[in-house]
């Protein structure tokens, strides 16, 4: 056979692949890439009114700008620390519940846990905001729960450490029903077949939930967790919005709600498209990283 | 194997995992009792924070204020075509594109390039002024395309996908080929079947999505009489604010207030989402073995 | 309840206001009459689509030969009144439909979408190239469209075309606000929409029937108010025998529209988050002066003491309002209008709950002094500079202030269609309040139901207080902020004939160093005076503020507002 029919006959086998991406990459190209010529704002002082073409250039200033202001290592660095701690028990409580449900055997049981579990995340951190706000008062539940425990009340809304947990506590709950069906999901994946093959070699539950529910689950952790990275410069900008108070600015205050206050007097688009930008590349980066490391080592392609 | 012939280890384990669960489940229902709670009392109990797991002063004011406008049905109408339609292009792509991106490098030399492609955009965005323009100038403004199109491929959604379709084992595929079936063939009889569950967990996330998703249709519906459901519940809900307190508004501000809407409101947003999650749920029993597909 | 607006409702006596003002403008270029000063320059109307025009009379309300459409774009409120038709949509508003009667002028709506959306899309929409015709923008976007060049010259025809009514409101303040829409070469690009500033006057809300119940007297110095705090906190002034109570309600911004910390701060003579003139004549920033360090200290020291609640700095205005609903606290620093909301629903939780209006005690032997801001500027009607008819937006605004006529009572009402909400531009009566005041009062004296009330809205008010006289409580509300001698109103009137007020003195857009810097700055002022007063930080951490925050642009920001105040002295 020589090359060019060789050719032709691979095109063949993987021309229906192209057919089959071909609407998916229209519809991306045309609203994601469209709109990406709009990160020229970034290097621009944007008016609504002059629109991209006729506002000024100004090169790096707007970065310039953002990076000097006083505040913006403090912000940094808060949302590093509150996104790092939602991202990893974001992920582990999740898996653990995924794992627990597992061993859950009445499917009565299984499906009213799974759906009520799933049900915070309809909520707006609006509302739970007051719900919050009333469990952690003075005078709420949790503070009688101490005081019947000896401890004393604590402002939970005032103290730097309480809060920053309220905020990882409260995000991981709202959000575990997500990551949890998704574990679910992966886990009835998993080929029963293996199952019985470790039961003929005398594996117990717990065996088989290490050697077998786990590697199995393997893809899908590894993905979400790598996605999981690409927002480590995300700590949250509604939740902390609505539960952050002067008391504790200092660590609390992520760079979402820096961005939000730096229109307070008047909207800064350029700016805000800036840090946008900023955030962007920081994730590209990590993700591409993770991506690369773990082809390199273990020759696996995480997506 | 019975409770009582267990080790009595797993039977500990058991309990304490029950216990675990159970309360977890009782963790997650009481915002909704207390949303419904409010939403189901009057205006003075909810707004002086009196009610907690029971409504106070009982009334169905908030869902009959929300039953008697036509504008109610008119946005639920919408908000079904969006669903409906949605959903099913939605999933359409999420499959056809998760296909092949399953497959090795060497079934398919550009996958990794096509993975990129898509994968950069969950990372980098134009931002909100610009989608807007592309939007505009796609024409698809005021129309129920503007809530569809831009995210009719979600690509978070399609990464997860591809990586369940990897799990298919291979030598099905293969006996399918020897068999002459073609791609569609293969991607409709072995892998979709397969990945029930991933198909199910999507469906329900993208149908999620679309019922609760407001901001879009007040961004790119010219008209409130054009809004989804949960937009047009948006608008009713409106903040108490200086300029309305001090000079507008003569009267009492005894419109309904704001809590006991918002609950309602909120309540009303996951109603269908309880309703079809228990019914999806059966595709998530596990158990699917490869062999039950090979017949 | 078939309430309508309070901002432009002119009812009665309007051909008495008419000669009134053409007498008062006795150069006649604003009386409707006078067709006379129809230069050529009045280029838009000889591009319209009627050549005879300009032979027209210019009338306020004109009706163009052919129909003029105007696109616009509006930001829709939910209507207050229940009788609105269902199904209704703005652009079947019956105050368009009216509009085209009477002046043939089409609006048409671009899009409408919820009021807190306006801003938002209103950007979104001009940035991908929509600039509608007529716009009620807000005064930091009018100087970005000013900066931009895209406003139409509106002096022609507000001069020409402004109704004597329109111009009667904005010669109220001496057209201060008016001077404040024109460009640097003297054009007027808009046409505002303000309200006595001394709306914001800051005034002390007490629970009368704790007052009793602790036996006091109504405060008339501060440490008076401090003793009714006390005993508000601790004296258990509902008498359920349980210390579930606080002595002052405080919201987590200590500068903010309602239960905020503004009339405590002005009370002890601070006037931090504004700008007043110094003993030098020039402005200074009141976050740097020693008496917002004096106010401090006395706010540590109410919190220490118990008086303040506990997790004040967590709470937003509904949970503050969700304590006083529910008869945690008794006493609250604000504005007149509390009794419209949420004094009003105090009272259905309990109608025990007795109300009074105080004004600021005295501190040290001084009267204490309310701030005033020095304009209280609403929106701004402005013209897109390619539009033909930039006289449209004037009749515009004239129309509805025509529509609160009493010959239009029974028509314009929400049940056939009309719906405020909906309409813009309605530029407001500066003078509605007090007027309203005044002749309500006068016909409750005289009992006279043919009192000829000049606002629409002082009938209803009439209407409304003659009912809370015969004993109707859901009355009050409306009563007690807008008449009673001793209510709202009442007693901010009584303060402001006093004089016992200090101005601020900027009332410019946001300056360019506030736009950069400001927000930095308010988070490290909202931040300090909180931890002070929490007692997380010691008062003197205020004197290392002030140094931090004029390094970190605040001496800036002074200088650009001093700028301002020179080309904008007050009179």
């Amino acid at each position: 056979m020589n090359r060019t029919s060789k050719r032709m006959l691979r095109l063949k086998e993987e021309l229906p692949f192209h057919l089959l991406l071909l609407p998916g990459v229209v519809f991306i190209a045309i609203y994601h890439y469209g709109p990406l010529a709009g990160l020229a704002m970034a290097f621009q002082k944007f008016q609504p009114i002059a629109g991209f073409f006729h506002s000024k250039w100004v090169g790096m200033k707007n970065f310039e700008y953002i990076f000097n202001l006083p505040d913006f290592s403090q912000v940094f660095w808060n949302t590093l620390e509150i996104a790092v701690l939602k991202i990893v028990f974001g992920l582990a409580v999740p898996l653990l519940l995924a794992l627990l449900l597992n061993e859950a055997t009445k499917s009565w049981f299984v499906r009213s846990v799974q759906t009520s579990v799933f049900l915070p995340f309809f909520l707006s951190w609006t509302i739970l905001g007051g719900v919050l706000f009333e469990l952690f008062s003075f005078k709420g539940p949790i503070n009688a729960l101490f005081a019947w425990l000896g401890v004393d009340p604590v402002l939970f809304m005032g103290d730097a450490g309480w809060f920053r947990a309220i905020l990882v506590g409260s995000d991981v709950w709202k959000g575990m029903g997500y990551n949890m069906i998704i574990f679910l999901a992966s886990i009835a994946g998993i080929n029963q077949n293996l199952y019985e093959a470790a039961q003929v070699d005398g594996a117990g539950r717990w065996k088989q939930a290490i050697h077998v529910t786990l590697p199995g689950m393997a893809p899908m952790i590894i993905l979400i967790s790598t996605l999981s990275i690409g927002g480590i410069l995300n700590a949250g900008f509604e939740q902390v919005l609505v539960l952050y108070n002067p008391t504790v600015y200092s660590s609390a205050d992520v760079i979402d709600t820096f961005v939000y206050r730096l229109g307070l007097f008047d909207q800064q688009y350029s700016p805000a498209a800036a840090i946008g930008l900023f955030k962007s590349v920081i994730s590209l980066f990590l993700v591409s990283l993770s991506y690369y490391l773990a082809y390199r080592f273990s020759k696996y392609r995480i997506f | 194997m019975p409770f009582r012939r267990m080790a009595f280890s797993r039977q500990l384990f058991i309990v304490i995992n029950s216990i675990v669960l159970a309360s977890l489940f009782v963790l997650g229902l009481l915002p909704f009792i207390h949303l419904l709670s409010v939403s189901l009392s009057s205006n003075i109990a909810a707004l002086s924070n009196q009610v907690k797991l029971w409504p106070v002063g009982f009334t169905f004011e908030a869902y009959r204020f929300l039953g008697q406008k036509p504008e109610f049905l008119d946005s639920l109408v919408v908000s079904l075509q969006r669903v409906v339609l949605g959903t099913a292009i939605n999933m359409a792509l999420v499959v056809m594109a998760a296909y092949p991106l399953s497959k090795e490098v060497e079934r398919f030399r550009l996958r990794t390039l096509y993975v990129w492609f898509f994968a950069v955009t969950m990372f980098l965005g134009g931002g909100l002024i610009p989608t807007y323009i592309v939007v505009k100038e796609t024409g698809i403004m005021d129309s129920i395309w503007a809530l569809i199109l831009p995210g009719a491929l979600s690509v978070w959604h399609m990464v997860m996908l591809l990586n369940f379709f990897r799990s298919v084992p291979k030598d099905l595929e293969e006996a399918a080929i020897v068999d002459g079936a073609g791609q569609l063939k293969i991607l409709a009889r072995i892998y979709l079947p397969i990945s029930l569950p991933a198909i199910a967990t999507i469906l329900l996330f993208t149908l999620v999505g679309h019922w609760n998703s407001w901001f879009d249709g007040i961004l790119y519906m010219n008209s409130p009489s054009h809004y989804p459901l949960q937009s047009y519940l948006y608008t009713l809900v409106t903040k108490i604010n200086i300029e309305a307190i001090s000079t507008e508004d003569l009267g009492a501000l005894n419109r309904l207030s704001e809590k006991t809407l918002r609950s309602a409101q909120i309540f009303l947003g996951a109603l269908p989402i309880m309703v079809v999650y228990p019914f999806l749920q059966r595709y998530f029993i596990k158990g699917i073995t490869v062999g039950s597909v090979k017949e | 309840m078939k309430i309508k607006s309070g901002s432009g409702l002119f009812s009665v006596l309007m051909v008495a206001a008419l000669m009134l003002a053409a007498c008062s403008n006795s150069n006649g270029s604003s009386s409707p009459s006078a067709s006379g000063p129809a230069t050529s320059a009045s280029a838009p109307a000889s591009e319209s689509a009627s050549p005879s025009a300009e032979e027209q009379p210019k009338d306020p309300l004109g009706k163009y030969p052919e129909p003029v459409t105007v696109s616009m774009v509006l930001g829709a409120r939910t209507p207050e009144s229940k009788d609105v038709p269902s199904g209704l949509t703005p652009d079947q508003n019956g105050y368009l439909k009216k509009l085209k009667e009477m002046t043939n002028i089409e609006v048409k709506y671009a899009w409408t979408v919820p009021y807190e959306q306006f801003n938002q899309k209103f950007k979104l929409s001009i940035a991908s190239g929509d600039l509608p015709d007529v716009m009620w923008v807000d005064q930091v976007t009018f100087e970005q469209f000013k900066e931009q060049g895209i406003l139409g010259d509106l002096t022609e025809a507000y001069r020409d075309y402004a109704s004597p009514t329109i111009k009667k409101w904005m010669e109220f303040d001496g057209g201060a606000t008016l001077n404040m829409m024109k460009s640097e070469d003297g054009k007027l690009l808009g046409l505002p929409s303000y309200s006595d500033a001394n709306q914001s006057l800051q005034t002390v809300w007490i629970r009368a029937d704790w007052l009793k119940n602790v036996g006091l007297e109504v405060p008339q110095t501060f440490e008076d108010l401090e003793r009714v705090a006390d005993a508000f906190a601790h004296n258990d002034p509902d008498q359920d025998g349980q210390q579930d109570t606080y002595g002052l309600a405080l919201m987590k911004s200590l500068n903010f529209w309602g239960f905020d910390a503004r009339g405590f701060f002005n009370t002890l003579g601070a006037y931090p988050y504004n700008f007043i003139p110094g003993a030098d004549g020039k402005l200074v920033a009141g976050e740097t002066l020693p008496e917002t360090k004096d106010a401090l200290s006395k706010l540590a020291d109410w919190y220490k003491r118990g008086l303040l609640d506990k997790e004040w700095a967590f709470k937003d205005e509904n949970k503050v309002v969700e304590d006083m609903i529910a008869g945690k606290v008794g006493m609250s620093f604000g504005e007149w209008w509390y009794p419209n909301w949420p004094l009003n629903l105090v009272k259905d939780n309990d109608p025990k709950a007795e109300w009074i209006n105080v004004p600021l005690p005295s501190y040290n032997g001084n009267p204490g002094k309310s701030l005033v801001p020095r304009a209280r500027l609403g929106k701004i009607v402005v013209v897109n500079k390619n539009f033909a008819h930039p006289e449209a937006a004037i009749k515009m605004a004239n129309f509805y202030p025509e529509m609160t006529k009493k010959e239009y009572n029974d028509v314009a009402t929400p049940a056939n269609g009309y719906v405020y909400e909906w309409y813009e531009p309605r530029v407001s009566n500066p003078t509605e309040m007090e007027t309203n005041y005044i002749q309500v009062n006068e016909a409750l004296k005289t009992n006279n139901d043919g009192y000829e009330f000049e606002n629409g809205s002082g009938a209803l008010l009439y209407e409304t207080a003659k009912k809370y006289a015969n004993g109707d409580q859901a009355s009050w509300g409306l009563t007690f902020s807008r008449a009673s001698e001793d209510g709202g109103w009442g007693i901010t009137r009584q303060v402001r004939d006093s004089g016992q007020i200090v101005r601020s003195g900027f009332a410019g857009p946001p300056t360019p160093t506030q736009v950069e810097k400001g927000a930095s700055l308010l988070k490290l002022t909202d931040e300090t005076f909180t931890k002070i007063i929490m007692g997380s930080a010691s008062v003197d951490e205020f004197d290392k503020y002030v140094e931090d925050w004029k390094k970190l642009g605040g001496n800036d920001i002074t200088a650009e507002v001093n700028d301002w105040y020179a080309k904008n002295p007050m009179n």
